[in-house]
């Protein structure tokens, strides 16, 4: 075999077990979602939801971020730490150390009605459910639904709240009949939110890999307000506001390690429309760059910040390095120390 | 000649030339030997290789060291859109497909060429896929590797979920590859000093990307970037009008472009008297 064919051929092979080793990451990934990001446990949540958050609670614990801000400052009741504490020795759960992933679920309604929660982790299961029975005693009761045990918080009234296990590793919080629904549809096998057919393409839309994410669709942007006062005060007549072209669905994805990265995309009507909303956005951030005399760093965070459009699409993608978020922050004015000894 | 069954093996029939198919195979063969073993191919495949060699640093360097604000996604998204579509791999078809028929003209060897019985776009269409199987070779295991490298940084979840990505990327380094190199084995055609031309395009010309409205549509670089799914942050105009075409046309665009740079390439090729300078 001549030297030329000898070199092809080997590059043919490292493709050729490169392409292996992807497809059976892509086959055999223990990670892989049953929808986009979301787990299988997921799918059994209810498929009324307008939109659906998630976080991978381990990556947000192990980023910079958290470890700077997340920390009780002196001088609060409760710093974090000792709250994580007295959680875990009241339930055995320990939030930064057991907690993968958080599931939000937003639906219609007010109050307790409009949302539902799964939390997936490592829990002790009896310690957490002695932990429930024993800590608002008079105020929960528990039920059998389903071979589920459902606990309820002032059964009964308005707004029932309701904790289950759906097992070991997954934990529902939220109102009544949207736990209820959830271990209906995960112990007969009914679709849940697979059946929301926009939710679920939106969901296959979200970046692999993401810290955290949110999708919502129409009927969730449909009750956000569309009109934001202009800061530049707008042309005569327009009463100084801007009015957001409207947009069908939000697609929201991040991460904080080693920048804090951020990308929305939303779709709009058309493609007149994203080009409208995009031209708003970099409207804005040529506002905020121009605030840089007084603040320079303004105009770092609104180079930070990219828009592109894709036919009817609007992407806006922002990547912000912890210095500058430091930096954005308002200095707290110095508190004079305790007077040291004459010297 | 006899083989070893006996039967008197047929001698070709010189009269007539070599069939299209055979011919082609027979200068690629000989086109391949010379790319891929040459100095070009060794300094391509060091410019090729580069993203590899980054990425094991990447991983091998302690971020105590050298922090970094890039992830490995991130860095991975960079190397494929602006190293590799975006400049490494129109120049590599730049260098090699002017060269096609230039390198011959220079040499003095394309008489020879040109008086075997074997038709004219063959030679054309062998040394095309040389030069296609030659840049493939330097670039696709670099991008395998440097997309493992990367992507695993953070550990092996969600490694699935972006193997999609990896496949598309290489697809677009393939289109990529394919377009550039049929422009420039047009150019190479047609002018006997096409590299400065080829420079312009790809500096000068290609720019008209970064502008708002239609005139994107005019160069290559939009219908491949539009393609990506990554689309790292940008300063400037290639920020403030970065526009992304419907699939779908891209693939169409780029396929004509693609038959119609080789097909009036081989027309030309074809027909055309070379005449070399004594």
């Amino acid at each position: 075999m001549s030297p030329s064919r000898r070199v092809v051929f080997i590059s043919m092979i490292v493709v050729a077990v490169g392409t292996a080793a992807a497809l059976g990451a892509l086959y055999l990934d223990p990670a892989r979602a049953a929808v986009g990001p979301l787990p299988p446990e997921g799918l059994a949540l209810p498929g009324d939801a307008r939109f659906v958050m998630g976080m991978d609670v381990r990556r947000v614990t192990a980023s910079p971020l958290y470890k700077r801000y997340a920390k009780g400052s002196p001088g609060q009741a409760f710093s974090r730490d000792s709250a994580f504490h007295a959680i875990e020795e009241k339930t055995g759960v320990n939030p930064e150390r057991d907690v993968d992933q958080l599931l939000l679920v937003g639906r219609g309604g007010s109050g307790v009605d409009a949302g539902l929660a799964l939390v997936l982790g490592s829990f002790d299961r009896g310690k957490l459910s002695r932990a429930i029975e024993t800590e608002k005693k008079g105020k929960v009761s528990w039920k059998d639904y389903q071979g589920t045990t459902v606990y309820l918080f002032d059964e009964g009234a308005k707004g029932t709240g309701a904790v289950a296990f759906l097992d070991d590793h997954s934990l529902l919080v939220g109102s009544q009949s949207a736990v209820e629904t959830t271990v209906s549809n995960r112990t007969q096998g009914t679709a849940g939110l697979r059946q929301n057919t926009a939710l679920v393409a939106l969901l296959e839309r979200v970046r692999p890999g993401s810290t955290f994410w949110m999708v919502g669709d129409q009927s969730l942007l449909a009750n956000l307000p569309r009109a934001f006062p202009n800061p530049a005060g707008g042309p005569a007549g327009s009463g100084g506001s801007l009015t957001l072209p409207s947009l069908k669905s939000l697609i929201v994805t991040g991460d904080l390690d080693p920048v804090v990265a951020v990308a929305i995309t939303g779709e709009t009507p058309d493609e007149a429309a994203a080009k409208s909303l995009a031209d708003m956005v970099r409207g804005l951030l040529g506002f905020l760059a121009l605030q840089a005399n007084q603040k320079p760093e303004l105009r770092e965070f609104a180079q930070a910040i990219s828009v592109t459009t894709e036919a009817s699409r609007v992407q806006v993608n922002a990547r912000f390095p912890y210095a500058l978020l430091d930096a954005l922050q308002t200095k707290a004015p110095a508190t004079a120390g305790p007077a040291g000894p004459a010297k | 000649m006899t083989d070893g069954t006996g039967s008197a093996a047929r001698g070709r029939d010189t009269a007539r030339p070599l069939s299209l198919a055979v011919a082609a195979r027979g200068v690629f063969d000989l086109a391949l030997q010379g790319m891929v073993w040459s100095r070009r191919s060794l300094l391509m495949a060091i410019l090729l290789g580069l993203p590899a060699a980054v990425s094991i640093l990447y991983r091998v360097v302690p971020k105590a060291w050298v922090p970094s604000r890039l992830g490995g996604p991130d860095l991975y998204a960079l190397i494929a859109v602006f190293y590799y579509v975006r400049n490494f791999l129109p120049l590599a078809a730049l260098f090699y497909a002017t060269a096609l028929i230039a390198d011959e003209v220079e040499g003095r060897t394309l008489p020879y060429l040109l008086t075997r019985p074997i038709p004219r776009s063959a030679i054309l269409l062998g040394k095309f896929a040389a030069y296609l199987t030659t840049t493939l070779t330097l670039t696709l295991p670099a991008t395998v590797v440097t997309f493992f490298l990367l992507l695993t940084a953070r550990g092996f979840a969600g490694l699935g979920a972006s193997v999609p990505d990896l496949f598309r990327d290489m697809g677009v380094m393939v289109l990529a590859l394919l377009a550039y190199g049929a422009l420039f084995t047009l150019l190479g055609v047609l002018l006997r000093r096409p590299v400065i031309p080829g420079l312009l395009f790809l500096f000068a010309w290609e720019l008209i990307a970064n502008l708002p409205g239609y005139l994107p549509r005019f160069t290559i670089t939009v219908w491949l970037r539009s393609l990506m799914t990554h689309h790292p942050a940008e300063e400037g105009l290639a920020g403030l009008f970065a526009q992304t075409l419907p699939a779908g046309m891209c693939l169409g665009v780029l396929a004509a472009l693609i038959a119609g740079f080789l097909g009036l390439s081989l027309w030309i090729f074809s027909t055309r008297e070379y005449v070399l300078e004594q």
